[in-house]
């Protein structure tokens, strides 16, 4: 089965600037996946070349096998896009914006749109400026869930809401993934806003992907070790080091490790998501640092 | 896809519409008494009589415009056209300017299909105005046109106001799609339109065709109704008078009932007598209708097709 969303050194640039560059990932079918970096990693760019808003400077860019911008009439049923801003026709109603829905998309599920509305207790009649930033982002998700995507890309849905819509928002989609095969791909500068939701990660920094996996896995590879220096040699040739720092006699390596570490001179300790991801984004913005004084 | 195309543009729509109301409020009881006046006091029989009591006629049949004719005349009329147009671009610009453009283009239909449609509703919508526009304002001149030809009215009648409406809306769309704000391009748009029928109207329509010049023994020859380009005393060849005023008062002669009248002979000798003309026939007045449709609509549909490419290639 091919994959939900799939990446081959995808790259987009602006002028001279690369937005994204080299990118090669793939999701599988059913996936949450968190899409974490921080902001200018080339999270939006991803998502709108996903999705077909954007075209690829280089490398390519599948959903289910399609291309989003030259097989639009097949890709685009099957993708469901919610912009940051959540843009919806000001001047409409509710009820005019789930028309819109309805008259967009063949595949449309309007009872489920109604049923979710009445949920959040808005009025049909309500125009779209009137509403708070949670409700404009409930009814941007309405149509993006009644349009019965397969994959739902999500750029930084929570970014602009208070932390209760935050809450409430991840809920409603932890329920339509619930629900029905749903593939979703949420991006976030924070991680905390998606960790409860997902089971992958991806990590872009610098407009490259550093990490892509399911996170028990990542959890599973990554090791803080504690030992001699000296030593410190003998890992670097097994493993990937992620994260180095170094005291007088003693060192600290952030792993990703390729298999078992056996080695009784250092002292394995677990980590959680959290510290894995500030590792990856840290040794990011230590490079970009580097890049500036060379 | 239709539904969103109308509901998006409603406002406009209806703007339009109650533009098109107001002057039809304005224009069709004057409309009516004007064609009624035009019937009951032999008009019509007048056209190509010179005798005095008919020259009366003609002048109070004039007069009876008021000022409705004085609102053709100051050219403001010009600008209904081009409002009509740059108001049915704003839906687009619009979904340009807030982004929800990118919440259209992922629902289900392929952007060539959105522009499609949305630009389809435009300029069906700008035709639409512009016809009853011209549809009024033809009906309205037809008496006046019999008497006096159809040129003074060129700009209000018959087909051109559908070149100048697509022209203003062409305009309105590829500024938009270059500028990205609705409000800028919009009063940008309006201020090329402006310039742009200005510019044709005084200097490039009289070119269209190159005119027919003519030298005639008379002092007001009836050209029937043709767009008069220039106009001046000559001598028979055709070359400009260039006398001295005195010449008239030396050729003046008492005529027969006792008014002054000219001398021809005694003008011809002084280099006058003539006049030279240089004017349009109004045997020509569909082909300029067609020249001058042809270059607003042509040059709207290239404007339109500019900013659709760019719409569609935008990422």
């Amino acid at each position: 089965m091919t994959a939900a969303l799939e990446t081959q050194a995808l790259g987009r640039r602006y002028g001279s600037q690369w937005a994204l560059q080299g990118c090669t990932l793939e999701i599988p079918r059913g996936a949450v996946t968190a899409l974490v970096g921080p902001n200018g990693a080339g999270k939006t760019t991803l998502l709108r070349l996903a999705v077909g808003l954007t075209r690829p400077s280089a490398g390519s860019v599948r959903v289910f096998g399609l291309d989003p911008r030259e097989q639009a009439a097949e890709a685009l049923p099957r993708v469901g896009f919610l912009a940051q801003e959540h843009p919806l026709y000001g001047g409409f109603s509710i009820e005019e914006m789930l028309r819109v829905g309805r008259e967009l998309n063949p595949g449309w599920d309007d009872e489920a749109a109604h049923a979710r509305i009445a949920e959040l207790d808005l009025p049909l009649e309500k125009k779209v400026r009137t509403l708070s930033g949670g409700q404009r982002a409930q009814v941007a998700l309405t149509i993006a869930l009644a349009k019965r995507p397969e994959l739902l890309l999500l750029d930084e849905p929570v970014a602009s809401l208070d932390p209760l819509a935050r809450r409430e928002f991840m809920q409603s989609i932890l329920e339509a993934v619930a629900e029905r095969e749903l593939t979703v791909v949420l991006s976030s500068h924070i991680l905390a806003d998606l960790e409860r939701v997902c089971d992958h990660l991806v990590i872009l920094a610098t407009g490259r992907t550093q990490l892509v996996g399911s996170i028990d896995e990542i959890v599973a590879e990554h090791r803080l070790l504690t030992g001699p220096r000296d030593a410190a040699e003998d890992v670097t040739r097994m493993h990937d080091i992620v994260r180095e720092s170094h005291a007088d006699r003693q060192t600290t390596l952030l792993v990703k490790a390729n298999g078992h570490i056996y080695d009784s001179r250092w002292t394995v300790h677990e980590l959680d998501l959290e510290e894995i991801v500030l590792a990856y984004l840290g040794q990011d913005a230590a490079r970009r640092r580097e890049a500036v004084l060379s | 896809m239709t539904w969103l195309s109308w509901r998006q543009q409603r406002t406009e729509t209806i703007v339009a519409a109650a533009l098109l109301a107001l002057l039809a409020v304005v224009f069709v009881p004057e409309g009516i008494h004007i064609a009624d006046y035009f019937v009951s006091h032999h008009v019509a029989r007048c056209v190509d009589s010179q005798t005095q009591a008919c020259s009366l006629v003609i002048g109070n049949f004039a007069l009876s415009a008021g000022t409705l004719g004085a609102l053709f005349d100051s050219g403001w009329l010009n600008l209904v056209p081009g409002l009509i147009g740059v108001a049915l671009a704003v839906p687009l610009l619009l979904d340009l300017e807030n982004g929800t453009i990118r919440l259209a283009w992922t629902q289900s239909v392929t952007r060539r299909r959105w522009l499609a449609s949305k630009l389809g509703f435009a300029v069906g919508t700008v035709l639409l105005v512009a016809g009853c526009l011209t549809l009024l304002l033809t009906w309205y001149q037809r008496p006046f046109a019999q008497v006096y030809g159809r040129w003074d009215h060129f700009d209000f009648e018959w087909i051109v106001p559908f070149g100048y409406a697509l022209f203003a809306l062409g305009l309105a769309l590829a500024i938009g799609v270059l500028l990205r704000r609705s409000a800028a391009a919009l009063v940008v748009a309006f201020g090329i339109y402006v310039v742009g029928r200005i510019f044709v109207e005084s200097w490039l329509r009289k070119r269209f065709i190159a005119p027919v010049s003519a030298t005639l023994r008379s002092q007001n020859p009836n050209l029937h109704n043709a767009w008069v380009i220039s106009e001046q005393p000559s001598n028979r060849a055709g070359h400009p008078f260039n006398g001295t005023p005195g010449v008239f008062q030396h050729c003046a002669k008492v005529g027969a009932k006792g008014f002054k009248i000219l001398d021809p002979r005694c003008m011809e000798r002084h280099g006058a007598g003539f006049t030279h003309v240089v004017y349009q026939p109004a045997s020509r007045f569909w082909e300029f209708q067609g020249i001058e449709t042809a270059l607003f609509g042509g040059v709207a549909l290239l404007l339109i097709a500019f900013a659709a490419w760019r719409v569609l290639a935008s990422d």
